[in-house]
């Protein structure tokens, strides 16, 4: 790892970090708009939890081990089912399949995703500052 | 009077910081991802003792290598960290601790270079 270019490095590593975390709050606010979205069919599967898993992979240019979004999934628990004939995605039995997502879970999800945002934001914010105060020592020669 | 050196042994410890600091950028980067194992350098006096070693010289025409040549800082696992379910061993706390420590240390070196930088101006002036 060339030591000149370690904090170019580090604010590329959160770079990838930010990236990654505004993914995840993506997805999370992609699963609370569509927590009550049903099928567009009579009986038909309705809008199913989507995940996301990371993975680190190493930058060769650098050295350095950035995050990467591993896999965008599809949760696989079942769906609630609720009795309504009167819903347009019900079945002949009158039931409703409603999607598998957990409102409370995507908001402590969320939190999370915040704090981390934050984090690398603080490195981001860190890296820039000391090359900052290195540039800084040509002033006043 | 021996020589004085100061300024390569703060440049030293920029390029140590430095390291550093990317390490807790990779760390902080890496805090959801599954099986990722924290890493942290040795500390700086502890490279420093290693390295200070200089090889013998039989002519003044050898070239002698730095200290960064014989032995760059290495990664090491950072230890009292505790393991997540998932095999994660960020502590994000931790690492913003440490984000300090490197800024206030980081700083102090390039004060140090700028005063010294001052005492020979001023002997030249």
């Amino acid at each position: 790892m060339a030591n000149n270019d370690a904090l170019r490095a580090s604010l590329r590593i959160a770079g990838s970090g930010l990236e990654a975390q505004s993914a995840r709050l993506r997805i999370i606010s992609e699963n609370i708009a569509n927590a009550q979205s049903t099928a567009s069919v009579a009986g038909g599967d309705p809008y199913t939890r989507q995940t996301i898993t990371f993975e680190d992979a190493l930058d060769s240019a650098s050295g350095a081990e950035l995050v990467k979004i591993r896999e965008i999934g599809l949760d696989s628990s079942p769906f609630r089912v609720e009795q309504d004939p009167g819903n347009p995605a019900a079945d002949d039995g009158g039931f409703v399949k409603l999607p598998n997502v957990d409102v409370l879970v995507e908001l402590a999800d969320l939190r999370e995703a915040n704090r981390s945002y934050e984090a690398n934001l603080q490195v981001a914010k860190q890296s820039s500052d000391l090359m900052n105060q290195t540039v800084a020592l040509l002033k006043d020669v | 009077m021996s020589e004085v050196y100061l300024y390569q042994l703060s440049t030293q410890r920029v390029g140590y910081l430095s390291t550093r600091q990317t390490l807790i950028a990779q760390n902080v980067a890496n805090v959801n991802t599954p099986g990722y194992q924290a890493v942290d350098l040795k500390p700086f006096a502890a490279t420093l003792q290693e390295t200070a070693m200089a090889m013998a010289t039989t002519s003044p025409l050898h070239l002698t290598p730095t200290a960064d040549e014989i032995d760059p800082p290495k990664p090491e696992d950072s230890e009292g960290a505790e393991t997540t379910v998932s095999g994660n061993s960020v502590d994000l706390e931790g690492e913003l601790v440490k984000l300090g420590e490197v800024n206030r240390d980081f700083s102090e070196a390039n004060a140090i270079k700028k005063i010294f930088h001052q005492m020979m101006m001023q002997a030249l002036k």
